[in-house]
């Protein structure tokens, strides 16, 4: 399924068949990353409803050639979750309903993954040539925030290697973008 | 503009998967914002995120999920682009990037000779702090370590400690094993937006007599 042409759909003409398709795809997948990266399974559920009521109305501001569908939908959700427990912080310490809308934080950066076509081109280049074993710490460190105890545990390696493979893998990513310049 | 100073690889990773603390992302933003390279980073981290959400394990939403959403949007009204009201009347806030403006800024507060802040008002749900740092064209910061992190980016105007020279865009990452004094280039005053845990630590006799007065 190309769901960059469905966003495209969504974007022009509010059609909801291609969202219909796009939310049955991408809906469950926001909830269970959510839940796998630390989320209550409420909380998950809320805010992958209101990462898709944002993909929506921000459908508009996607650009395909330099985006993939799924990193956008990514900082959708992650933006819908940071705002979510800011307003939680804020309703906490005003003791007063604070209305609730789709609209994210003023501190948060846009959504739009703004990049030129060669940039999106450069980071995919970067992306492909890091080793398997490098992306795999950077996902479970990073992306999944997994303590490099239990990443040391699920990889069977010493606490010491682990940490030194995330560095090795960050200071190797940020080498294959700067030489691609 | 040249970028010399970038944040940590770690911290560009845990901004983009949205780890941070609110004033630290704002602080990284700001530099990634007008820095092509660690936006490039960035982007790369969030790629991969988007591959491992698109992996994950799906868990079936609620039963009326697709309905309450469309719901939502049927009667959501047309949003209105939002400028902070403060931001628009503020002439020291001019030509500042966005970011900064939409933030609800507080009134300026003296810290020490020639030194003065203006925080930022957040949600207050984080554990640092985050403040526009305003020092006059030669001050000389005291000698100073922090007891948590410090994360600065240069605004407008210029300083440097030992660890270079720091112009508008440059991101300078302080923990509690850096000892510094910066000094504010003399091209005009030096505006910085910081994120700050834990407090300054003064060293010397005369920052022991005025550390109790610093206020930051």
């Amino acid at each position: 399924m190309d769901w960059a042409e469905l966003i495209g759909r969504v974007a022009a003409r509010g059609d909801r068949e291609a969202f219909k398709a796009l939310f049955a795809h991408f809906a469950p997948r926001i909830k269970g990353f959510l839940i796998k990266t630390g989320c209550n399974a409420d909380g998950a559920e809320e805010i992958a409803q209101s990462t898709m009521v944002a993909v929506w109305t921000k459908a508009g501001q996607f650009d395909p050639s330099t985006a993939g569908a799924a990193a956008w939908i990514f900082t959708i959700a992650r933006n819908q979750r940071i705002d979510a427990a800011r307003k939680a912080s804020r309703e906490g310490r005003l003791s007063q309903g604070v209305v609730l809308d789709e609209e994210a934080d003023p501190t948060l950066a846009a959504d739009q993954i703004v990049s030129r076509v060669e940039d999106a081109t450069r980071v995919a280049a970067a992306i492909e040539r890091l080793s398997v074993e490098q992306s795999t710490v950077i996902r479970l460190s990073f992306i999944e925030e997994r303590p490099h105890s239990e990443i040391a545990a699920v990889l069977g390696l010493p606490l010491g290697t682990v940490k030194s493979r995330i560095r090795l893998a960050m200071n190797r990513l940020r080498d294959l973008l700067d030489d691609a310049t | 503009m040249t970028i010399s100073h970038h944040p940590p690889e770690d911290l560009l990773a845990d901004y983009a998967t949205g780890a941070l603390d609110e004033a630290e992302q704002l602080v990284v933003g700001v530099h990634i914002a007008d820095c092509a390279r660690c936006s490039s980073f960035v982007r790369a981290i969030e790629k991969l995120a988007g591959a491992s959400l698109d992996a994950a394990e799906p868990v079936a939403t609620a039963a009326d999920a697709f309905d309450a959403v469309m719901a939502r949007i049927d009667r959501r009204p047309q949003a209105a682009p939002r400028v902070s009201e403060v931001a628009a009347h503020d002439p020291e806030l001019a030509g500042l990037p966005e970011m900064v403006k939409r933030c609800k800024i507080g009134k300026r507060r003296r810290v020490a000779p020639g030194i003065s802040m203006r925080p930022i008002l957040l949600s207050g749900g984080g554990k640092s702090r985050a403040f526009l740092l305003r020092s006059e064209a030669g001050a000389r910061m005291l000698e100073h370590s922090h007891s948590g992190n410090e994360l600065t980016c240069v605004l407008k105007g210029s300083f440097s400690h030992l660890g270079g020279y720091y112009g508008p865009g440059d991101f300078d990452y302080g923990d509690d094993e850096v000892d510094h004094r910066p000094v504010v280039g003399d091209e005009g005053p030096c505006l910085c937006l910081v994120a700050m845990t834990g407090d300054l630590r003064m060293h010397g006799l005369l920052g022991r007599i005025i550390s109790p007065f610093v206020r930051l």
